[in-house]
């Protein structure tokens, strides 16, 4: 009969629907007939109107919330500007990755430009020949056969071009050429040409330093994109390296040299070497013009050298200003007979010894000092190693002797000038050090280093050296560099170059030095200047010595850049006075 | 009467949950506009940094100082300072409170004058 299903104890209804058999009836619902199963129905019930209630108010909230925000002044700006993590502040990117170079008053003097690399993927190139014939008219330098072997290789990659102009890239772009493509790269360029080349260097293509500053600071320059200050200044660099062009020129030199040193803190403000080159050019590095005399240059300095003989003299306290030498004699020593090449000039004391320049009196000087003394106080001012802290690759080691080797004889060459060689660098900071009141303090490019600096005469050799040195400029061998109000100081020095084989000297050619320092009551600026083999003219009456070529250098240096480096004339009021009559009267 | 709050619910429901999805679309969009003007902004800065960029190094081309020299001899007839140019104000003897000043000098009379003093008192 089938399956059926039947409740006893309840009245038999009808029921339409599957289910509802079981459904409850409003009327079983009643106190009389209340069951722990109709307790349950209510619970459930009043937990789902609870649960819709909950659904229904979070609901409310956010709609209120959303309605204030889209319509009304919801969010305050500066509370979310300020609740904004660092980390999610947008970072603008320097459009290059090496740091720009500036001088020391913010003028960029190297720095880097966004640009692009050719390449091609030969797989692609569907006619090489016609694709080098097109490409050959945009880059004439590149011969036509190179460019179609290239574009003929097997590979996948090929580089056709380096740092294209945006002038070529767009010529490139216009071929429409599949398979030519560009990447991303960066050019050092220096706006100055010539003036920094010795102290900047270069890069190489993928724009690594490979000399001058850009290799010594590489790390420093592709590590941070914030410029690098150096303590040179563009315009002192301009001037003196003009003076150095019409100097060499005027003298027929074959090269010169000049820095330009901070004597207070040991910074270079110009440093410059002619001829020099354009670093932006591809030049070879191994041409002579690239090499920077001021740093690797080592040379016998000559006469230069009687400063720090008579500052150790001095120092030592063995030898007084008021001394008197006789140097009437030649001085012989261990074979080597040392003169005077002008003639005797009978008594002086150490002020005449640097205004005559005497090698006789200079030999005497150190005779009474003695060879130790002479070669601790030289080794005081390094001149027996590289100058290492500075921040140039390009520097040279002295060439000094050793102590078994420092004879009686070379004694005595050494204090005028012969039998040590060393960088115009190693001189300036040591001469620096002489007439700053006898602080050493280490050269440097950058502007924020500041070297302590150590003693290496007292305050009173110092002051005595700067009357000496001043007594050469007035009544000496400088006197063509004494540039009126600068109370300019200095020693000459010439000396002869050695024969290329390296024995003997060539009495024909000579390296000219002039040191000098200003003003002398309160030095603040050193200035070497040295010209490589000046000849005699008309002008000089044959003469090749310093005093006829690197002097008036210094002196028309010292004129030009003075004014600049906002140094006062000492002119006295009356002679102010002269001076502004004097173009008032010819305005007039 | 339950079965009215009921749909009452149902109806609210919806309603709120239109608004919500309503209001958070309006809220995303705004959020994206807002995003897309940044990013656009942000663009704009860094496009004219990289020209910046390439403008200093063309300034910097363009202020070397032989060419300033140049123009500055061409155009205002300017040479360097000398030594001598640079002089005390008390070295300047005509006398600035009368009419006999320069005329160069007569429009600043009253801080050149200020300047004298000073000079001539630290003396």
């Amino acid at each position: 009969m089938g399956f059926n299903v039947s409740f006893s104890k309840r009245k038999d209804e009808k029921f339409y629907l599957p289910g509802q058999e079981i459904r409850i009836s409003r009327r079983t619902i009643t106190t009389k007939s209340y069951t722990t199963e109709n307790d349950n129905v209510l619970t459930c019930r009043q937990r789902t109107w609870f649960i819709l209630g909950c659904f229904v108010a979070v609901y409310l909230v956010l709609c209120v919330r959303v309605t204030y925000v889209c319509l009304g002044n919801g969010i305050n700006i500066d509370t979310a500007v300020s609740e904004i993590n660092e980390s999610d502040i947008f970072r603008f990117k320097n459009p290059v990755k090496r740091a720009d170079i500036t001088d020391r008053n913010g003028e960029i003097i190297a720095t880097s430009l966004p640009v692009v690399n050719l390449y091609a993927n030969p797989k692609h190139i569907k006619n090489p020949k016609d694709v080098a014939e097109k490409l050959n008219e945009i880059f004439p330098e590149i011969p036509y056969e190179e460019l179609e072997k290239k574009l003929s290789k097997k590979g996948t990659f090929v580089y056709l071009k380096r740092q294209l102009s945006p002038n070529q890239q767009v010529q490139v772009n216009n071929l429409g050429v599949p398979g030519l493509e560009f990447e991303n790269c960066e050019k050092r360029i220096y706006p100055h040409h010539n003036l920094f080349a010795h102290v900047l260097g270069g890069t190489n293509t993928d724009n690594v330093g490979i000399a001058g500053i850009e290799q010594s600071m590489n790390d420093r320059l592709t590590t941070s994109t914030k410029p690098l200050h150096l303590s040179l200044d563009l315009g002192i660099q301009n001037q003196i390296r003009d003076e150095l062009i019409a100097g060499v020129k005027q003298f027929s030199a074959a090269s010169a040299s000049a820095i330009l040193m901070d004597v207070k803190t040991g910074q270079i403000v110009a440093m410059t070497t002619v001829p020099d080159y354009n670093p932006n050019n591809d030049t070879n590095p191994n041409a002579p013009e690239h090499f920077n005399f001021a740093t690797k240059g080592i040379y016998e300095a000559g006469s230069v050298f009687k400063v720090f003989n008579t500052a150790l003299s001095l120092e030592s306290g063995k030898v007084k200003t008021t001394d008197r030498f006789d140097t009437s004699h030649a001085v012989t020593l261990r074979g080597i007979k040392v003169t005077d090449p002008h003639g005797s000039h009978g008594m002086l004391t150490p002020e005449d010894i640097l205004v005559e320049s005497s090698n006789v009196g200079s030999t005497l000087e150190v005779i009474r000092v003695g060879k130790k003394f002479q070669r601790k106080f030289l080794q005081s001012i390094n001149m027996d190693k590289a100058l290492t802290e500075f921040e140039l690759p390009e520097l040279a080691k002295p060439w000094f002797l050793s102590e078994k080797n420092w004879s009686d004889a070379s004694m005595a060459t050494i204090s005028f000038g012969y039998g040590v060689s060393s960088t115009p660098l190693h001189i300036i900071s040591a001469f620096s050090a002489i007439v700053n009141g006898g602080m050493y303090h280490q050269p440097t490019l950058l502007s924020n280093n500041k070297h302590k600096g150590k003693r290496i005469v007292s305050q009173k050799t110092s002051d005595s050296m700067r009357t000496l040195l001043r007594a050469v400029v007035t009544r000496g061998t400088g006197r063509r560099a004494n540039v009126e109000g600068y109370q300019v100081m200095g020693k000459t020095g010439t000396a002869d170059k050695l024969n290329e084989n390296g024995r003997g000297y060539n009495h024909n050619k000579s390296i000219s030095t002039f040191i000098s320092a200003f003003p002398q009551s309160d030095p603040k600026y050193a200035l070497l200047v040295v010209v490589d083999d000046p000849k005699g003219s008309k002008e000089t009456f044959g003469h090749t010595e310093a005093g006829w070529n690197a002097v008036p250098i210094t002196k028309n240096i010292i004129t030009a850049v003075a004014p600049q480096l906002n140094i006062k004339a000492d002119f006295d009021l009356e002679r102010q006075k002269s001076i502004v009559d004097a173009a008032y009267k010819v305005k007039k | 009467m339950g079965g009215s709050i009921k749909t009452a619910m149902v109806v609210l429901w919806f309603t709120v949950t239109l608004v919500v999805a309503f209001g958070s679309s309006v809220l995303k969009n705004k959020v994206q506009g807002l995003e897309r003007r940044l990013a656009a902004i942000n663009t704009s800065i860094q496009k004219d940094i990289d020209e910046i960029h390439v403008l200093k190094a063309q300034w910097s081309q363009y202020n070397t100082p032989e060419r300033l020299r140049k123009l500055a001899h061409e155009q205002l007839s300017l040479e360097s300072a000398k030594p001598e140019q640079i002089i005390n104000y008390s070295a300047l003897h005509f006398n600035y409170e009368d009419n006999d000043v320069p005329s160069a000098v007569r429009t600043d009379k009253k801080s050149l004058t200020t300047l004298v003093k000073a000079e001539v008192k630290k003396k």
